[in-house]
């Protein structure tokens, strides 16, 4: 069966050789050919009964197809192939030569988990990077610019320093070309989390400052914005409807005293 | 949460000679301290009311004359005022017949199909820890086993390299083979052979013997798998703790990926599984504490976070059990950011742990984790829990924290988080202290909030130490939007505006409060009532009285009726008698 098959090495080497190029279009199917070759190794999963060269090139081929996956995104994908990677880095025999794209990887990951707004997925991740670290007495991670990233991104993002993300996700800090397809949606996240703070936070906005809070390029786009968001817009001032939601919080805690005293007496009658 | 727990035995550490209030790392020795404790907790009062009285051995077990001062001073603690009487007798002879005096209380647990006997025969174990040698245990297998079984001889191998081994008197017994198969003996309960191999799990821990013990504990555990017998689930129970903390301490130590521990991983589960479809509660709760420990040890967050959602712990498991779920489940809850569902679970761990000095440090190390979680909540924990004895000096660099975080001290909280960094590492709560930045920003904005009418931002900047203009407006605007501070801002001019500060009792807040409490309250009533014990077969006594007192009654009517003939007869018949 193997021999038919064309050896993992070269199929990784053109593997490389079409994602250093940026050539999506022929990868995809070079990677289905890795795939079932690896298959054919019994390498999918990394076992004792594998050598260990074996695996470390079906590693490498998997990392190839999560960065591929990110490119043509496919978030799907790239969470399976992550997840895939997973007993490899783990894997015992491959601790000598470990993975020079492994941070990469993981770095990539936590932003995915940061884009949906996973956050305990986020710091669950993060818990095993530290402990993991800790084990080497070097505090890598923060220094590893990969995995900074998105650690700095979600700090900002939690303390609420938007321009901060902003000016991450736009200028020379992003480690990346898969890291830069992220900055949309954060900046879409954004731009959502400050509109809810801005409903709460000021009476009313020119225009002109809005466009700026907001990272929008035209004061037309603001416009849209604002219509989507439900904002009355007068003499080039945004004002924030924000009334509504006071009168409504105090109905439901009426209607919260009410079924907790009902549970006193209900508790009560129990005791009794 | 101030002062719900009170040591106490506050003052005797300081009488031990061993500080009190210093760090204790929460390993096994307290653990298994805590264990013992726990137990007697729970069951110390009835149990004795219920249990033939022990006998004098096993209330004075710490005897030792060549023991420490401090040594003597714990026994006295134990109110045992007989100590110095017996200190003439030879300690080792003296656990010797400890030891065998605990087996009949096994026996006694299996025809009774008890628990309590063997729970009581575990409890004992600290006790005599101090004094197992291999001549203590040497001396109680040959006695114990009439002829050399397969089970004694493994006893006695993984015992033979101590120096006091009786190598003699084990040959004498191994001669015996011969003479003694013909006056067939009882047969030897799986109990005692569990309870001796215990007490070689200990001395061999105790001697840090790992590799032997690990391999002691395997064969063990493979042993264990092949018995199905309810009385020896407690016993069972305690042999998966020791068989996981050998393999823990077994090199390649826990973060790495080839750890040792992941090895027993499939053994524990198997037991997981066996001891739930056995409803076997002690195993169960056993082993589910020790495979989260298991995870997390090698931070396998996600699953643990798996095997609590797909098992069930049992609620009727032992305190000490419960206590170190509910911190397992806890830390869980805390990295994945449930903070409300973390402090529920710690604030159990920590009212459930123990109050003997042993444990501390499981009561440290579940107080640390419960004051973080408090302040990620954006509470601030009560200064009282800092003075407690027993927490004093290994809390010290969080009640910097916490003061940190309290005055919105910027530059102080990074500085603490640098100084402490190793400290923290250690705890396990770095990464849950780096979250903690946001929430001492915050306190900074609250803090001007409520000292001025109107701040400009740039002002606001300088204070938090931020890096610009823009970063403060867009974290104050999070800030009301969070409802942290009830303020407006003004973009036009820069400036932020508190609102007044309403009359708090106005607001919501109080009621909330009141729930809270209420609901406290009302879970303490439940679990009181769930933790009252009744007798078995207590209503089939009742119902006994009830016929005897029926039967009783008829007897009574009768009698009366008797009486009432009497009462008619003995006078005419006295009469007729006259």
């Amino acid at each position: 069966m193997a021999t038919n098959a064309p050896s993992l090495e070269s199929i990784l080497h053109t593997l490389q050789q079409y994602l250093s190029h940026g050539d999506s279009s022929q990868s995809q199917p070079q990677l289905q050919k890795a795939k079932l070759a690896l298959l054919h190794h019994n390498a999918l999963i990394p076992s004792p009964q594998t050598p260990v060269s074996t695996l470390a090139t079906a590693r490498s081929i998997l990392e190839a197809g999560a960065l591929l996956s990110i490119r043509s995104r496919d978030p799907e994908a790239f969470v399976r192939y992550h997840s895939q990677l997973q007993p490899f880095y783990d894997f015992p025999g491959l601790q000598q030569t470990p993975s020079p794209t492994r941070s990469k990887i993981t770095g990539l990951y936590l932003l995915l988990l940061l884009s949906q707004g996973d956050y305990a997925g986020f710091h669950t991740l993060l818990e095993s990077l530290v402990v993991a670290e800790g084990a080497d007495g070097a505090s890598s991670i923060e220094e590893d610019q990969y995995i900074k990233y998105p650690i700095e991104l979600e700090r900002n993002l939690m303390e609420g320093s938007y321009d901060q993300v902003w000016r991450k996700t736009n200028g020379r800090d992003v480690p990346g070309e898969e890291f830069a397809l992220f900055s949309d949606i954060l900046i879409n996240t954004i731009r959502l989390e400050i509109a809810s703070c801005a409903t709460r936070s000021y009476p009313s906005l020119p225009i002109a400052s809005a466009k700026n809070l907001l990272f929008l390029d035209s004061e037309g786009a603001v416009t849209n914005f604002a219509r989507e968001q439900g904002w009355s817009l007068e003499e080039g001032r945004i004002y924030f409807p924000g009334l509504g939601d006071a009168k409504k919080a105090e109905e439901g805690d009426q209607k919260e005293v009410v079924s907790h005293v009902i549970e006193y007496a209900r508790e009560l009658e129990m005791i009794v | 949460m101030s002062g719900d727990k009170h040591r106490p035995n506050g003052t005797d550490p300081a009488e031990n000679g061993i500080d009190g209030s210093e760090d204790i790392e929460m390993k096994e020795e307290s653990q298994t301290g805590k264990k013992s404790s726990k137990l007697k907790d729970k069951d110390g009062d009835d149990e004795m009311t219920v249990v033939v009285p022990p006998s004098k051995g096993s209330h004075a077990p710490s005897a030792p004359e060549k023991s420490t001062e401090a040594d003597l001073k714990n026994g006295a603690l134990n109110g045992d005022a007989e100590n110095a009487s017996e200190a003439q007798v030879d300690p080792q002879e003296k656990v010797i017949s400890e030891i065998k005096a605990n087996l009949p209380l096994l026996e006694r647990g299996v025809v009774q199909f008890d628990p309590r006997f063997s729970l009581r025969v575990l409890r004992s174990i600290p006790s005599t820890r101090k004094q197992l040698s291999g001549y203590v245990l040497a001396a109680v297998v040959t006695d114990t086993y009439p002829i050399p079984t397969a089970t004694a001889i493994s006893l006695l191998t993984a015992v033979k390299d101590d120096p006091s081994f009786p190598a003699q008197k084990v040959k004498e017994w191994h001669g015996r083979k011969d003479a003694a198969q013909k006056t067939s003996q009882k047969e030897i309960l799986p109990e005692i052979d569990v309870y001796l191999s215990i007490l070689v799990q200990v001395y061999l821990y105790d001697k840090k013997s790992v590799n032997a013990g690990a391999e002691f504990s395997s064969a063990l555990v493979e042993h264990l798998r092949t018995l199905n017998r309810r009385t020896l689930d407690p016993l069972a129970a305690r042999v998966y703790f020791y068989y996981a903390l050998f393999f823990e301490e077994l090199a390649p130590l826990p973060p790495s990926p080839a750890a040792a521990v992941i090895s027993i991983r499939k053994n524990l589960l198997d037991a997981l599984r066996t001891a739930t479809l056995r409803k076997d509660q002690d195993i169960q709760a056993a082993v589910t504490t020790l495979l989260l420990r298991n995870y997390l040890s090698t931070s396998h967050i996600t699953q643990a976070d798996l095997l609590i959602s797909r098992t069930k712990f049992p609620p009727a498991a032992a305190n000490n059990q419960i206590a170190r779920y509910l911190y397992y489940l806890g830390r869980i809850r805390a990295i994945q950011l449930s903070y409300t569902e973390a402090h529920e679970h710690l604030t159990g761990a920590t009212r459930k742990s123990p109050s003997a000095y042993k444990a501390s440090g499981f009561y440290q190390a579940s107080t640390k984790l419960l004051v973080v979680v408090e302040l990620l909540m954006g509470d601030i924990p009560d200064r009282a829990i800092f003075r407690q004895p027993s927490l004093e000096k290994s809390l010290q660099p969080y009640l910097q924290l916490v003061q940190a975080v309290s005055s919105g001290d910027i530059t102080g909280f990074q500085n603490l988080v640098q100084r402490y960094n190793s400290t923290f590492r250690k705890d396990d709560t770095y990464t849950l202290i780096l979250r903690l930045r946001q929430n001492v920003i915050r306190t900074g904005i609250r803090m001007m909030s409520l000292s001025y009418a109107r701040i400009s931002l740039r002002d606001m900047c300088l204070r938090l130490g931020l890096d610009s203009e823009e970063s403060a407006e867009y974290m104050v605007a999070k800030a009301i939007r969070d409802g942290v501070i009830e303020a407006s801002l003004d973009h036009e001019h820069g400036y932020m505006k508190s609102k007044e500060v309403g009359d708090i009792y106005a607001t919501r807040e109080p009621g909330d409060v009141f729930h809270e409490r209420i609901q406290a309250c009302l879970g303490l009533h439940d679990e009181s009532v769930k933790a009252m014990r009744f007798p078995m077969n207590q209503h089939r006594l009742e119902l006994k009285n009830a016929q005897e007192a029926r039967e009783r009654e008829r007897e009574l009517a009768k009698e009366i009726v008797d009486g009432e003939m009497d009462d008619d007869d003995a006078p005419g018949g006295d009469f007729e008698g006259l």
